[in-house]
């Protein structure tokens, strides 16, 4: 087992010399020469090395005292032949008889040739081809030395977090990436590729984080993660206990990371259309009181309404009157220039501004007026429209009237995850969502107020949000700008996607560790993988689950790892164990979040409370009462919902003719 | 037993011009050719039996034993010709599992020349350098060509020497079931020819043992059949045996000896019982085909495989390169 040693010790002995007898030979014929970076060599017919596979050759020494040179290469192809000329004669000696052709008396002479690439050289100078000497099984110091890893897994402030194991004919060697070039500054970032289905991606993920967070060195800081649970319950439930088996807990050991659920987990997720009921499968009743509502009003959205708006839709005009609305009208004191003073903090109030300078504009048009500050009223209708829009799209995440509810920016804390959970939630919401927390997090860590020093944002379905081709959206061009520019802040991108030919080049080129699970043949067969061997191509297009092919700056060539299964509670089981409950009648999702935020609350207290109370007046008193979290909660509740008031007949209002009988206008 | 090539580099040094000449004949061995005449032992006439009904010999493991022989000229002492020989020999046994593994093998490297020839320095450099010295006959020693062929001859004996003394000494370490199958005629040794387990394989056939329609029907044997078994008539040395031919392959459209063997064993009335069942394992044994060697209708692959095994361990400078002789300097 490779040790992490105290830099206090004493550096260790070296090696003692190998014991065990070798298992190949090195070849070389002019056809098959050896070279630095590859070499050739045989081996009995049993053994038990395969593709991906360690080795080291050991040069003889001169016979002077001096040993020879040592190289490391991880095997990426195999070769098996026999003696026989043409496949013909083998018919001519079974007289056409497959079965007699097995039933030779003799078995023909066979050979296993392998081909490997090399890893590491020592002495690295003079570089020269690889020796014709004898091949061994890489030992767990020699795994240690082919990929580099002494470098980060000793010295003073060893910065090595497990991947997985090296397994290989019956030797299995940990494997460690290094934090520096996995979280910055030196590189950053992780892609995962792998066909859907099998889980990998996401438990790989999970591994990791859990490994980040028990190994990422004191001396780097803080760190955390966010995760976007963009697809069903994948990310539900990782504060919860899954189930391993003996091989897996054996794995975790040999790892160095302790087999156990994330400590500190935050969910957030919007609500559902009716603005009480979240929009997540973590609803069980045992659960769901740790999810918390990711609520957003008008000041949130506006920054990011060029994610929402159709580009082809905005033009120069609307744009310049969007940061008008911006700069000089929201959460400001304003006056319409007809007499009225606004204070636009919500939907609701945009609306009634948008209103009050429709109707001016109208009673004013009389005279032929068709502007207001500069801005033509049909800019303003298709902003109005377009804006409207969107809190009836994301209807549960953008609220009209309420009060917002945020991550903790600026509070974030230590090897905690955060989950935001827009599987359910509309393709513009979840544009909305990525952009804004994402640009949040950009904007925190360049103030170095976000409360960590890096933290982890792990997005699946890069196919979806970055792909290669397609109009350049907002979420695309952050996602290039966290892959360019991240690693300096401590933003580090951990990616997934099924298809990594389909995503962005500047992404996944960008990051520094990749790796790859069971892939699809077809996409084996594009030109990114053509530094493949065939038979690494064939073993990737096998590969179980809970195996890995690894990249990462430190090893010359792709590593085979295998890792445990997340200690966590996967989604898939997490649904069956904590069946979401079906949504709630709006007073008892109303009493239950009450609640929550106090426990002295009886449900029965909020249903008469709110009995005949319309329903955005109670979501606009719970919006409140959740921001402000008061010790009574239901007093505060109360007092923001205010007294029933007597319906009265509606006054009747001068009204208004039309600019024209018959409008062009299309909004 | 492997002497290293200096010796070559000495006698170089004392005198005698360097060359570098593999002979066309050493590339393969010869075959004895001789008439000696056979008497039938099963019937009164060769007959021909066919080999459908029989059930193959099925041995629990077989030995295999052949050798290889390869010599180059490498100086001369006036027109004396010094030549480096190597010799080796191996035994393969197959078992239950079906694949061949070397059990035993021994090599041999030899200087050939005629010492009372060579000029008095470059055979004191020859007789102190260590290598193992034969002599072909004074009579011999004149005509480069002849002496090349009497120096053909001494590597042939070194071969069979070393054959035969690994062939004795495996026999003794036979197991119950196992037998030993020779590369060649058995009658060279005493043990062998008289072990009830041991058997020659012959592919050559310069040797004439019949006449007339005896001999037509030895050499048009059908695919599938064997002669009866006969009894050459011993000559010099050789020892009592009994033989008979058996074909492995159709002839027709090739050659009268296309897949002809003559097998050899013990001459004793169990091996005329055995003929069938020995004929038709030997039979057996033509898958896997020996290519891609020129003999595979006649080459056993087990011992296509103890050459190959021989040749991939000879020396490297012994094997003629594919390249033409273009003039050397004699530096």
């Amino acid at each position: 087992m490779i040790e992490r040693r105290d830099p206090a010790s004493p550096p260790p002995p070296p090696p003692p010399p190998p014991v065990a007898p070798p298992i190949g030979r090195v070849v070389a014929t002019e056809q098959k020469p050896a070279t630095p970076h590859q070499f050739h060599f045989w081996t009995a017919n049993e053994t038990s090395i395969g593709i991906g596979a360690i080795v080291r050759v050991v040069e003889p020494g001169n016979g002077k005292g001096e040993t020879g040179k040592v190289v490391y290469g991880v095997v990426t192809d195999g070769f098996a032949y026999s003696d026989l000329a043409t496949p013909l004669h083998d018919v001519v000696g079974a007289e056409g008889d497959p079965a007699k052709a097995a039933a030779s008396p003799t078995v023909r002479q066979e050979i296993r040739l392998w081909t490997a690439a090399v890893l590491r050289q020592t002495p690295e100078e003079p570089l020269q081809p690889v020796p014709l000497g004898q091949v061994h099984v890489a030992t767990d110091v020699d795994v240690a030395q082919a990929l580099r890893m002494d470098a980060y897994l000793g010295g003073a402030q060893p910065t090595a977090i497990p991947v997985g194991l090296y397994t290989s004919g019956g030797l299995e060697a940990p494997v460690y990436v290094d934090a520096d070039f996995l979280l910055g500054p030196e590189a950053a970032h992780l892609n995962i590729s792998g066909v859907s289905g099998l889980a990998t991606k996401t438990s790989a993920v999970e591994f990791l984080l859990s490994s980040i967070f028990q190994h990422f060195p004191p001396h780097k800081g803080r760190v955390a993660a966010v995760c976007f649970n963009v697809k069903g319950p994948d990310l539900c439930f990782l504060d919860r206990p899954g189930t391993l088996d003996d091989e897996d807990r054996r794995r975790y050991q040999r790892l160095g990371v302790a087999p156990e659920p994330f400590q500190q987990v935050r969910y957030f997720a919007p609500f559902k259309a009716d603005g009480v009921n979240l929009n997540t499968l973590r609803t069980h009743p045992d659960l769901v009181g740790d999810v918390e509502p990711l609520v957003w009003g008008l000041r949130e959205v506006l920054d990011y309404a060029e994610v929402l708006l159709n580009r082809d839709d905005i033009d120069a005009k609307a744009d310049a009157f969007i940061d008008f609305l911006a700069d000089r009208v929201v959460d400001k004191e304003f006056e319409d220039g007809f007499g009225g003073v606004h204070r636009v903090v919500t939907f609701a109030d945009l609306e009634r501004l948008f209103r009050s300078i429709f109707d001016g504009l109208e009673l004013a048009g009389r005279g032929g007026g068709d502007s207001w500050r500069t801005h033509h009223i049909a800019t303003m209708r298709k902003v109005r429209n377009r804006l409207a829009n969107i809190s009836t799209r994301c209807k549960g995440l953008v609220t009209d009237d309420g009060a917002s509810n945020d991550l903790p920016w600026g509070r974030f804390a230590d090897r905690t995850v955060y989950v935001v959970d827009v599987a359910n939630v509309d393709p513009l919401g979840q544009d909305l969502v990525f952009a804004r927390v994402v640009s949040q997090l950009r904007e925190r860590l360049e103030r170095r107020d976000l409360g960590v020093d890096a933290v982890v944002v792990f997005v699946d379905e890069l196919n979806k949000y970055a792909p290669a081709d397609g109009p350049e959206t907002y979420v695309k061009k952050m996602l290039l700008d966290i892959s360019e520019r991240g690693r300096y802040l401590g933003l580090v991108l951990f990616g997934a996607e099924q298809f990594r030919s389909q995503v962005h080049r500047r992404v996944v080129g960008n990051a520094g560790t990749v790796v790859f699970g069971r892939m699809d043949a077809d996409e084996l067969a594009t030109p990114g993988y053509q530094v493949l061997s065939p038979a690494t191509k064939i073993k990737l297009a096998t590969l179980p689950i809970g195996e890995l092919m690894v990249r990462h700056p430190h090893f010359t060539q792709p590593i085979f790892v295998r890792f445990p299964r997340p200690a966590v509670l996967r989604g898939r089981d997490g649904v069956e164990r904590y069946p979401p409950t079906a949504d709630l009648p709006f007073e008892d999702a109303v009493a239950r979040q009450l609640v929550k935020l106090d426990r002295r609350v009886r449900p029965n207290q909020v249903k008469d409370v709110i009995a005949d109370r319309r329903e955005e007046d109670v979501r606009r008193a719970l919006a409140h009462t959740r921001q402000t979290r008061p010790q009574d909660a239901l007093a505060h509740f109360k007092k923001q919902l205010g007294g029933r008031v007597a319906a009265a007949p509606a006054a009747a209002r001068e009204s208004v003719p039309p600019l024209n009988a018959i409008s062009d206008e299309p909004y | 037993m492997t002497v290293p090539g200096s010796w070559v580099e000495a006698v170089v040094a004392a005198g005698a011009v360097p060359a570098s000449h593999i002979p066309e004949a050493s590339l393969g061995r010869g075959d004895v050719e001789e008439f000696i005449g056979a008497d039938p032992v099963e019937g009164g006439e060769l007959r021909v039996e066919p080999l459908s009904d029989a059930r193959p010999l099925a041995p629990a493991a077989v030995c295999f034993l052949d050798g290889i022989e390869q010599w180059r000229v490498v100086g001369y002492g006036g027109i004396t010709p010094i030549v480096r020989a190597h010799a080796a020999a191996a035994i393969r046994r197959r078992g239950p599992d079906r694949r061949l593994r070397t059990v035993a093998e021994a090599t041999a490297e030899v200087a050939i020349t005629r010492l009372d020839r060579l000029p008095a320095g470059v055979r004191g450099a020859l007789e102190g350098a260590g290598v193992r010295v034969l002599e072909f006959p004074a009579e011999e020693a004149g005509q480069p060509a002849r002496a090349l062929a009497a120096a053909r001859v001494e590597v042939q004996k070194t071969r069979t020497a070393l054959e035969r003394r690994l062939g004795e000494a495996r026999l003794r370490a036979l197991a119950a079931e196992e037998w030993l199958v020779v590369d060649g005629v058995l009658s060279d040794s005493a043990a062998l020819s008289e072990h009830p387990r041991a058997l020659g394989v012959v592919k050559s056939h310069g040797a004439q043992y019949f006449e007339g329609a005896e001999l037509e029907r030895a050499l048009t044997l059908a695919d599938g059949h064997r002669t009866g078994v006969f009894r050459p008539k011993a000559r010099g040395a050789r020892r009592d045996i009994y033989s008979w031919y058996v074909r492995l392959w159709p002839w027709e459209g090739n050659d009268l000896l296309y897949g002809l063997l003559r097998l050899e064993a013990r001459a004793h009335p169990e091996t005329i019982a055995l003929a069938s069942p020995i004929a038709a394992w030997i039979r057996a044994e033509r898958a896997p085909v020996a290519t891609p060697d020129r003999r595979w209708d006649r080459l056993l692959y087990p011992i296509h495989d103890v050459e190959t095994y021989l040749r991939a361990r000879a020396p490297r400078d012994l094997t003629p390169l594919p390249a033409s002789r273009l003039p050397r300097t004699a530096s």
